[in-house]
């Protein structure tokens, strides 16, 4: 699936202190692609997903989203933001607000829409996430998977161009995990561009159009699942899915 | 020992006009210092470093340094560097005003503190503003869980206004201790001026205990 770059990392590299965050990632995203970003605990994949929408600066390298760079002193960092959902680990719905509220905020206060217009998109959107029950909700009453579709509603109530993933269902109890996912797939189908830092590799492979494999600040290998899965050509790859018991030996479904 | 009640009967009037005096002075301090608690609060998290440090400062003295000796210092040092001549209650107010302005920050940045980062992060990556990251995603969850610390000064600045009597506010302090020099009945007016107090602040004091108990369960 290709089409012109919506997103273009180029040579991005970050540190903390003496460590290495980013060592120079370069990645472009195609419009409509679905890439996942793998790889084990602190290689990276989170800080570059924090920095494509600049929650995370940068020391050094570019990111350019629709051709502007993001981390330029000029750029307006809320407009390009207003381009891209963010999806958190945990949730980080405002506690203070009922799900229907969590999800038309954005719109009312960012974006200026009419209250009543919000809250149409905000109700069509939880209708979309299979929470229209759940609309005058907080978010202390929802199941950590519930909290997670509220949290993917309120970034598509932005009508975003890319959407972004940082480990949505880490944090999530095992049983309530597919039916994130699930959205998640019903997203990609629709043909939204998103980049997904994932554990989920069954989800990876079913979904993603590319696979990077993150390790110690660099991305090691890109391509489809069937190369990634079945056959890496990096040592490193190899290793990283055996561990998780995605050896190539051992060519799980499909 | 005789006791001489006459005092009180005959000056009920003054006794309670003092009284409404110190809860206007209290009501007033206070409805100025959240504001000004917020404005010291923003100013110290501020990414300048001269605002940063004119609000530390100015914490820390008022937070440092008696309020008695503020309240001296407002009423005969201020004047001498400024054209700001106040009367003895806008003297007072603004003594109390400034001080409790010092504490309110302080329980401000507190509150704002606990607010996890994600939070910030879930709304710049909506598009919000940091202003608008503080007004719709922090303060509303900050102002309650620091509720029981603004109302435990509000009790403390409400007892503090006595001590505008030195500059002869005529709050209940100031009345009673007139009432006491006039007419020498110390026992007499000194347990009515105790326990007017008393009336006013103990159930001040219960509501305070009651948002403690409300705030406890946060989240």
């Amino acid at each position: 699936m290709t089409g012109m770059p919506i997103i273009e990392v180029t040579d991005v590299s970050k540190r903390y202190g003496t460590v290495e965050a980013l060592a120079g990632v370069s990645l472009a995203i195609s419009r409509g692609e679905v890439v996942c970003l793998i790889g084990s605990s602190g290689s990276g994949k989170s800080t570059l997903l924090r920095s494509i929408n600049g929650l995370e600066p940068i020391d050094g390298g570019s990111v350019l989203f629709e051709g502007i760079d993001v981390h330029a002193p000029g750029t307006d960092i809320r407009k390009v933001r207003q381009r891209m959902g963010m999806v958190f680990q945990s949730f980080e719905l405002f506690p203070h607000m009922t799900a229907r509220h969590n999800v038309m905020v954005g719109p009312e206060k960012v974006l200026g829409l009419p209250t009543a217009e919000a809250r149409k998109r905000a109700d069509e959107l939880l209708a979309k996430v299979g929470l229209t029950d759940k609309a005058e909700v907080r978010p202390a009453q929802l199941s950590g998977g519930q909290q997670q579709r509220v949290a993917i509603a309120r970034a598509l109530a932005m009508q975003p161009a890319v959407m972004l993933f940082d480990e949505p269902t880490s944090a999530l109890d095992p049983e309530t995990i597919g039916e994130v996912l699930n959205v998640m797939k019903r997203l990609a189908d629709e043909g939204m561009t998103m980049i997904v830092v994932t554990h989920e590799m069954s989800f990876a492979r079913r979904v993603a159009d590319r696979i990077a494999v993150f390790d110690h600040g660099r991305v090691i290998e890109v391509g489809p699942p069937a190369q990634i899965f079945d056959h890496p050509t990096v040592e490193r790859t190899r290793d990283f899915l055996s561990h998780l018991g995605w050896g190539a030996a051992s060519v799980p479904q499909s | 020992m005789t006791f001489d009640w006459s005092v009180i009967t005959d000056n009920w009037q003054r006794l309670l006009e003092g009284a409404g005096i110190t809860i206007l002075l209290a009501a007033a301090a206070m409805i100025l210092a959240l504001p000004g608690g917020l404005l010291l609060a923003a100013m110290r998290s501020s990414s300048w470093s001269p605002v940063r440090g004119a609000a530390t400062a100015f914490v820390e003295f008022f937070r440092t340094t008696p309020v008695l000796l503020q309240v001296y210092w407002v009423f005969y040092v201020l004047p001498v560097f400024t054209d700001i001549r106040l009367s003895a209650f806008g003297t007072g107010l603004a003594a109390l005003a400034l001080n409790v302005s010092a504490f309110n920050s302080e329980t401000f940045r507190a509150g704002i503190n606990s607010i996890r980062q994600g939070q910030r992060n879930a709304g710049l990556s909506l598009g919000m503003s940091t202003w608008q990251v503080m007004w719709i995603v922090v303060l509303p969850q900050a102002v309650p869980r620091v509720l029981p610390a603004l109302a435990s000064t509000w009790v403390s600045l409400f007892k503090d206004t006595s001590l505008v009597s030195v500059i002869a506010v005529q709050e209940l302090s100031y009345v009673g201790l007139q009432l006491r020099s006039q007419t020498f009945r110390v026992l007499e007016v000194l347990t009515a001026m105790a326990v007017l107090y008393w009336l006013m602040g103990y159930p001040q004091a219960k509501i305070v205990d009651w948002i403690h108990r409300r705030m406890k369960v946060v989240e």
